[in-house]
């Protein structure tokens, strides 16, 4: 195995290898940065160049777009507060309040070097244990999902800084808008009133983009003599200190480890990661109120965690020739072109390639953390913009990033409406998180307890008990994780608990 | 921001696209814009990859960039829908494939016709399914499989793609050609349906050659669902005495265009697709991706398409029948 890495090394250590991973990584960051435009559209776009050179150099390029473009998704978050994926929908929590303190360079610099970090630990973990986690992979199948879903969604509920009951509120609406359209199993239509253009559902980004841009234009235009940066003389801040990147250590190895846990789950993925890191950093920390009124910490938690799960969601499509996700079935396009299969047969015939391009996952990780200081000042300019300019600025984005998506005119008419969601559950404080959990979540729960129940034949309780011990294990531990989460941040809701205020007991 | 990186976009993008279509331009008057293809489904599949190929041979063939369009959503029935509303100018085409093109309209209302709604401008290939078991599965045969199944009816599992689906709808046909009942998992996609049979929660899956070859001696293939053997020693289900599944089974690939598109346009566009399929480096690009280049002119698939109509009336009505 040595030799093998060695050799991979040698393979990759190429100008031709960094610039073109350079070049992905800045077209990634560009293409992420752009709200509607995703960084599973940028790959597709920019797939076939990567036809035409040879694998060590053309995969690194498709890795580096990769990265680039799930950074990317944070800035926006951070400036103007349009989360350009779902993925960085947390950091926006902290991220804009930061920039209206005028710290938004800290605040991209906090961005930058927790995604750096996370991505590079997890994908070090990755190259090390490639076998061990595809066996955990394996072991995910519909019902543990469908336990990890339910997990998810309660501990968002119950770690809110809203009443539980508030939270819970919430997350039914999200489920409910998740049910709007085809439904996942049968593909019959609900909720459409046989209304053709909501048949396909509800779109994520446009519900994003309403939800979190279009309240904090609206806010913006009330407090219209309030300058959109407090202080005006250098609006965007100082950079990023050693000292208070430290202080954020134990949150970027926590969000890093939980990151790369889900992303060897197959299915759950990067925005999942990002809020639950969020809300784990804030049940750990001492000072949990904090948390949503510009802390870097609040930067860094989600960040870290998003890129951790980039590594592990590599390891099924390289040993096993599956695609965990749209993204790896691009890069899995790329490998095919080469002549490459990924798969058993590939890691045993062609160990030095695919440890190059493992290493080469690494190496991007460092190239992301220097391309993205030397354009951060770029950035970091934005908020230098007036706020006559900007405000309408962000408007014209927010609905040209909902159209590009996929061209459909019902998803602005989504967009208008979730906007105004959005801002009446802000005015009446009403935090919107577990409604928008609750919205990516549920049909993948939907889906994986529906495939539970055809693979038990009937007797689910039967089927989970005797045959899927996982599962089981999972079930068990959600009620007393769901009140941890509840106990430790329970200061946050109320000065004092409401009386009665227990956790309802975790459905199954 | 917003205008520096919307410039590199653009320039990255143009650049590409000198880069990889060629720039040879035709003098005639149509096409003189880019034409858009649209494809009712989802990044990174396998309609995607082959459409990043043809897009980067086409220019040189029609004279102007093709514009991939994805739209998702609803079982490919909203892009369909959109591709059957835009104006019949030729600068909008659909590429999709039988199951949602022919299928759809078995299984639900659509606001549009695609018999009437669409012409075919051509079939650019087709993939064909094979049934696969895990390699230390007691199937050794597809004759053993089924006999299992007669005598324990609903127990087998069969992992799909989802509903009405590319490799639901060949395992369907073949299940309902010899006449017996198992358990139909639905999965999203072949691959999450391929991992829950290598995890042992289904007993089969349906899939495409590059995926069976890329798994190796992990799975063994019963057989394929085609007119012609893939694999050498795995015989077709014509060979098996089912012999009219194949044509039920086999993905088509087909282009199609708005009907109402005037006829010289159409002949334009049938004679681009035609020579693209002759193009050296399409061949490669698409070889490399597993897929065939079996390529069929418009006139030919509309009879196809027809026969399909019928058949999957009658697939549809034997399946959802209680």
């Amino acid at each position: 195995m040595l030799d093998a890495i060695l050799h991979s090394l040698e393979l990759l250590l190429r100008l031709d290898t960094l610039l073109m991973m350079s070049l992905g990584l800045v077209l990634g960051i560009l293409i992420g940065a752009l709200p509607g435009f995703t960084t599973t559209m940028a790959m597709a776009v920019l797939l076939p160049i990567s036809f035409f050179l040879s694998p060590v150099v053309g995969i690194p390029f498709l890795i580096g777009v990769y990265k680039g473009g799930i950074y990317g998704g944070s800035i926006p978050a951070i400036l103007v507060g349009i989360p350009g994926t779902g993925a960085s929908v947390a950091t926006t929590y902290d991220g804009l309040p930061l920039t209206k303190k005028g710290q938004s360079r800290k605040a991209l610099d906090m961005a930058l070097a927790a995604s750096a970090i996370g991505d590079f630990a997890a994908s070090l973990v990755t190259v090390v244990l490639i076998g061990p986690i595809a066996l955990v992979a394996m072991k995910f199948g519909p019902p543990e999902l469908a336990a990890v879903m339910v997990l998810s969604m309660l501990i968002i509920a119950f770690s809110g800084t809203t009443m539980v009951i508030k939270s819970l509120m919430m997350l039914l609406l999200g489920m409910f808008f998740a049910m709007v359209g085809q439904d996942p199993i049968g593909a019959l239509g609900r909720f459409t009133f046989g209304f053709f253009p909501i048949e396909s559902g509800i779109n994520l980004l446009p519900m994003l983009i309403g939800l979190f841009a279009i309240p904090e234009v609206l806010l913006s235009i009330e407090e219209k003599t309030k300058p959109f940066v407090e202080k005006s003389i250098r609006p965007e801040g100082d950079r990023l200190t050693l000292h208070e990147l430290n202080d954020c250590k134990r949150t970027i190895a926590r969000s890093t480890v939980l990151g790369g846990v889900i992303g060897m789950i197959p299915g759950v993925g990067q925005v999942v990661a990002a809020l639950m890191a969020y809300a784990a950093a804030k049940t750990a920390s001492p000072t949990p109120e904090k948390f949503g009124t510009g802390i870097l910490e609040g930067v860094a938690a989600p960040e870290a965690a998003n890129n951790a799960v980039n590594g592990p969601t590599m390891v099924p499509l390289l040993t096993l020739g599956i695609p965990g996700d749209n993204i790896t079935a691009i890069l899995l396009g790329a490998f095919v072109v080469q002549g490459l299969r990924p798969g058993p047969q590939l890691f045993a015939q062609q160990a030095p390639l695919i440890y190059a391009i493992l290493f080469s996952m690494i190496i991007a990780c460092g190239l992301l953390y220097v391309l993205g200081y030397l354009l951060i000042p770029l950035f970091s300019k934005v908020v230098m913009i007036r706020k006559a300019y900007l405000v309408p600025l962000t408007v014209v984005f927010a609905f040209v990033g909902t159209y590009v998506y996929r061209s459909n005119v019902f998803d602005l008419y989504f967009l208008i409406f979730f906007g105004m969601l959005g801002y009446g559950a802000r005015k009446l404080s009403f935090d919107v998180t577990p409604l928008v959990m609750a919205f990516i979540l549920t049909p993948v729960l939907e889906y994986s307890l529906g495939q539970s129940i055809l693979l038990s034949q009937g007797n689910l309780f039967h089927y989970v008990v005797i045959e899927r011990p996982l599962a089981l294990v999972i079930i068990l531990a959600t009620p007393g994780l769901t009140y941890l989460m509840w106990y430790r941040t329970r200061k946050l809701r109320n000065p004092e608990p409401v009386n009665g205020a227990e956790p309802l007991p975790a459905k199954q | 921001m917003s205008q520096l990186s919307r410039r590199m976009f653009l320039a990255a993008a143009v650049a590409a696209g000198v880069a990889l279509g060629g720039t040879a331009v035709l003098a005639q008057n149509y096409p003189s814009k880019p034409i858009t293809m649209i494809i009712p489904l989802g990044a990174g599949g396998s309609h995607d990859l082959n459409a990043r190929v043809m897009t980067s041979v086409l220019p040189s063939y029609l004279g102007q960039p093709v514009v991939v369009q994805l739209m998702p959503g609803a079982s490919g029935r909203i892009g369909t829908a959109a591709a059957a509303k835009a104006k019949p100018d030729g600068y909008t085409l659909l590429f999709t494939h039988n199951f949602i093109d022919e299928l759809q309209q078995h299984v639900t209302k659509l606001p549009y016709n695609p018999n009437k709604d669409f012409v075919v401008v051509a079939r650019t290939n087709y993939a064909p399914p094979s049934l696969v078991v895990r390699a230390d599965s007691k199937f050794k045969t597809l004759k053993q499989l089924i006999e299992y199944a007669k005598a324990h009816p609903g127990k087998v599992k069969f992992g799909h793609s989802g509903n009405w689906g590319a490799t639901m709808v060949p395992g369907a046909a073949l299940l309902q050609a010899a006449g017996v009942k198992m358990t139909l998992v639905p999965y999203k996609g072949g691959g999450p349906a391929m991992r829950g049979l290598l995890a042992g929660d289904v007993d089969f899956t349906v899939a495409f050659p590059s995926v069976i070859t890329s798994q190796g001696d992990k799975v063994r293939t019963l057989v394929t669902l085609a007119d012609k053997r893939v694999f050498k020693d795995v015989p077709t289900s014509g060979e098996l005495g089912f012999p009219n599944v194949a044509s039920i089974a086999t993905m088509q690939r087909v282009v199609l265009a708005p009907a109402g598109i005037p006829k010289d346009r159409l002949a334009k566009l049938r004679e681009g697709f035609a020579k693209m399929s002759k193009d050296k480096t399409y061949m490669k690009l698409l070889q490399k991706l597993d897929e065939n280049d079996e390529f069929m002119s418009g006139d030919q698939y509309e009879k196809m398409r027809m026969q399909q109509d019928k058949s999957y009336a009658e697939l549809v009505k034997e399946l959802t029948k209680k």
